[in-house]
């Protein structure tokens, strides 16, 4: 069995355990035996089942999808930018979604259940769609991080200026919302968060050859035969849609996209199937420790998740700039 | 016998400015080419007219009877490999990753690395001297060394041209013959841009000097290092010896004052600059 063999198999020992640990662990407890039988269909007791497949399976299914898609997304946007500091919220998505959710709170707030992911959604897809006109345009598709940077802060300041002018009970939604959170989630969100998840899969796999081309620069990838242009976009395209509904359905989870990617390469490898494979786990691994303990720290209340990941995810970008610099 | 690689005509123009001007020139199998001429030239434009990254170019390149543009990027890519003056990746690419990139050609979709793909990047390793390096990482070797696995890769990529972009531009006098040395013995076609006449003069069969975008000579190493006419492309009074050790031309060139080259423009050089003297190697 080769080195890498050996880590992918660990790591997905260590993803399982998570799952399995993160249901069993919460506000009632569930020991190992009733969670088995449960999921089983031999569950003995009514309000357990309820707990498990009702509460726990679609929260930790979720959080399973919700990781690995931000990982798997930081992973590509790093390798077709060679940008190690590229992660799936600088390219406008968390304002463009943010910008959506402000105007559903403000205009339909009655039908915020469906409205707030939708329009979300719909925010977080014309940011990133814009991000790639302007990147176009300038002809530089070098400096998709910086025009996402500069769409961010045109869309941050559309959405506080709406929320200055509106009803300060929307802007609590809105930031709560923003904060990112697995409380509501449900088994659907699920449905729909894999099945983009499994497409993006598919196309990264497809492609990752063209992908690895890219690392050694654009003129190197053409000259392997690869549509640099083509290519990057479609990812792109790809890790919208991806973090777009995620976002939607999870609010801002920052920070996962751009920290995995990191650890996943000094453990696995820097070529993309490795990286991905890795990311995938890692991520999904993650996620699910951090909203066990979002609803597990404090007794009276949930923290939001993007809370925990932020204060992980700066105290890991510093650790980079100094790595950086003392390499 | 026909050319493997035949232009003609080839005129590319930006913003009314000529870049290339009315190139004519055929490649054959096996040959080594060094395209030479001073900066701006034109040198790296035909190199990117040959491999079809520049498409607003009029008259016709064909690769064997066929114009490249009928040729998608995947096939030319299996014709024709690139070795850049540098790539610097950000990530710690490993050597085996970078060779590997070669296959990418020859791959499918969802194609994953077989035995068979192991044993080509292990032999072509073992072609530039690099085996006992498949799993270090590309950026910590020296530029030498980078240079033999990015023409490792292009072996893997098992293509018919080799084109190399001023391959010794950083490197070392070693690392410098070491590569082209490297080159000439691999036995397939090459065109390469190279700015020391002496090494083109010692690792080409053929040069093809480039002045303004126009082709000033094409023919045997000897013969177009002629002093006359690389005194007035290099601005430079140039002179020529015989290496006593290769036999092989040796140009020098030297800073002087009023120097008038064939239509009559003076080149004036201050008194300082007369002391200093220019080798080119």
């Amino acid at each position: 069995m080769s080195k890498f063999s050996v880590k992918i198999f660990l790591l997905t020992i260590l993803c399982l355990a998570s799952t399995f640990a993160a249901l069993t662990i919460g506000p009632a407890s569930i020991s190992t035996q009733e969670l088995i039988s449960c999921l089983t269909g031999v569950c003995q007791n009514k309000v357990t089942e309820m707990v498990v497949w009702q509460v726990r399976l679609p929260r930790v299914l979720v959080g399973l999808v919700t990781g690995i898609g931000l990982a798997c997304a930081g992973t590509i946007l790093q390798n077709i930018t060679r940008n190690p500091l590229a992660d799936p919220y600088l390219f406008g998505i968390v304002s463009g979604a943010a910008l959506g959710a402000t105007i559903a709170n403000i205009t339909v707030a009655n039908q915020l259940t469906i409205a707030l992911p939708l329009a979300a959604f719909v925010g977080a897809l014309t940011s990133v769609t814009l991000v790639v006109i302007i990147a176009k345009a300038l002809k530089s598709m070098e400096q998709l991080l910086l025009t996402g940077i500069a769409v961010s802060f045109m869309f941050s300041s559309i959405s506080q200026f709406l929320l200055y002018l509106g009803d300060p009970f929307a802007t609590n939604r809105v930031i709560f919302w923003l904060m990112g959170s697995l409380a509501r989630v449900e088994m659907s969100n699920f449905y729909v968060i894999s099945t983009i998840l499994i497409i993006a899969l598919v196309i990264i796999v497809a492609l990752h050859r063209q992908i690895d081309a890219l690392l050694l620069g654009d003129e190197s990838a053409a000259s392997l035969g690869v549509n640099v242009d083509k290519l990057r976009l479609l990812m792109l395209a790809l890790c919208a849609a991806l973090t777009a509904t995620i976002v939607a359905y999870c609010g801002g989870i920052g920070f996962v996209g751009l920290m995995v990617p990191h650890i996943v390469r000094q453990v696995i490898g820097v070529t993309t199937l490795p990286l991905i494979i890795g990311s995938a786990l890692i991520g999904g691994s993650f996620l699910l420790w951090v909203d066990v303990i979002a609803r597990s720290a404090l007794e009276s209340a949930e923290i939001p998740l993007g809370i925990i990941t932020s204060a992980f995810g700066s105290l890991f970008f510093l650790l980079i700039m100094y790595r950086t610099r003392n390499n | 016998m026909s050319a493997l690689l035949c232009i003609k005509q080839l005129l590319w123009k930006v913003n009314g400015k000529t870049i290339l001007n009315n190139i004519d020139l055929s490649v054959n199998k096996g040959e080594v080419v060094g395209i030479i001429g001073p900066n701006g030239a034109g040198k790296t434009s035909l190199l990117r007219c040959i491999l079809n990254q520049q498409k607003e170019f009029s008259g016709t390149i064909n690769f064997k009877g066929k114009d490249i543009n009928h040729y998608s990027a995947k096939q030319l890519a299996q014709h024709f490999a690139v070795v850049a003056q540098k790539a610097t990746p950000i990530f710690a690419l490993s050597v085996f990753d970078v060779v590997s990139m070669g296959l990418l050609p020859h791959k499918t979709l969802f194609s994953f690395n077989n035995s068979q793909d192991l044993h080509q990047i292990t032999l072509a390793l073992e072609k530039v001297g690099l085996t006992n390096e498949l799993h270090s990482q590309y950026n910590h070797l020296s530029g030498g060394e980078q240079q033999r696995v990015l023409i490792a890769r292009a072996l893997v990529q098992k293509a018919e041209i080799l084109i190399l972009d001023e391959p010794t531009n950083h490197l070392d006098v070693y690392y410098q013959h070491q590569i082209l040395k490297l080159v000439k013995d691999l036995n397939i076609t090459v065109i390469m841009t190279v700015h020391d006449l002496n090494l083109a003069a010692q690792y080409c069969q053929r040069l093809v000097l480039l002045n303004k975008g126009k082709i000033i000579a094409d023919d045997i190493t000897e013969r177009v290092l002629n002093p006359e006419i690389l005194t007035e492309v290099f601005r430079l009074p140039c002179q020529r010896e015989q290496d006593p050790i290769t036999n092989v031309a040796r140009v020098y060139f030297h800073l002087a004052n009023n120097i008038t080259t064939s239509d009559n423009k003076q080149l004036n050089t201050s008194k300082d600059e007369q002391t200093a003297v220019i080798s080119h190697e």
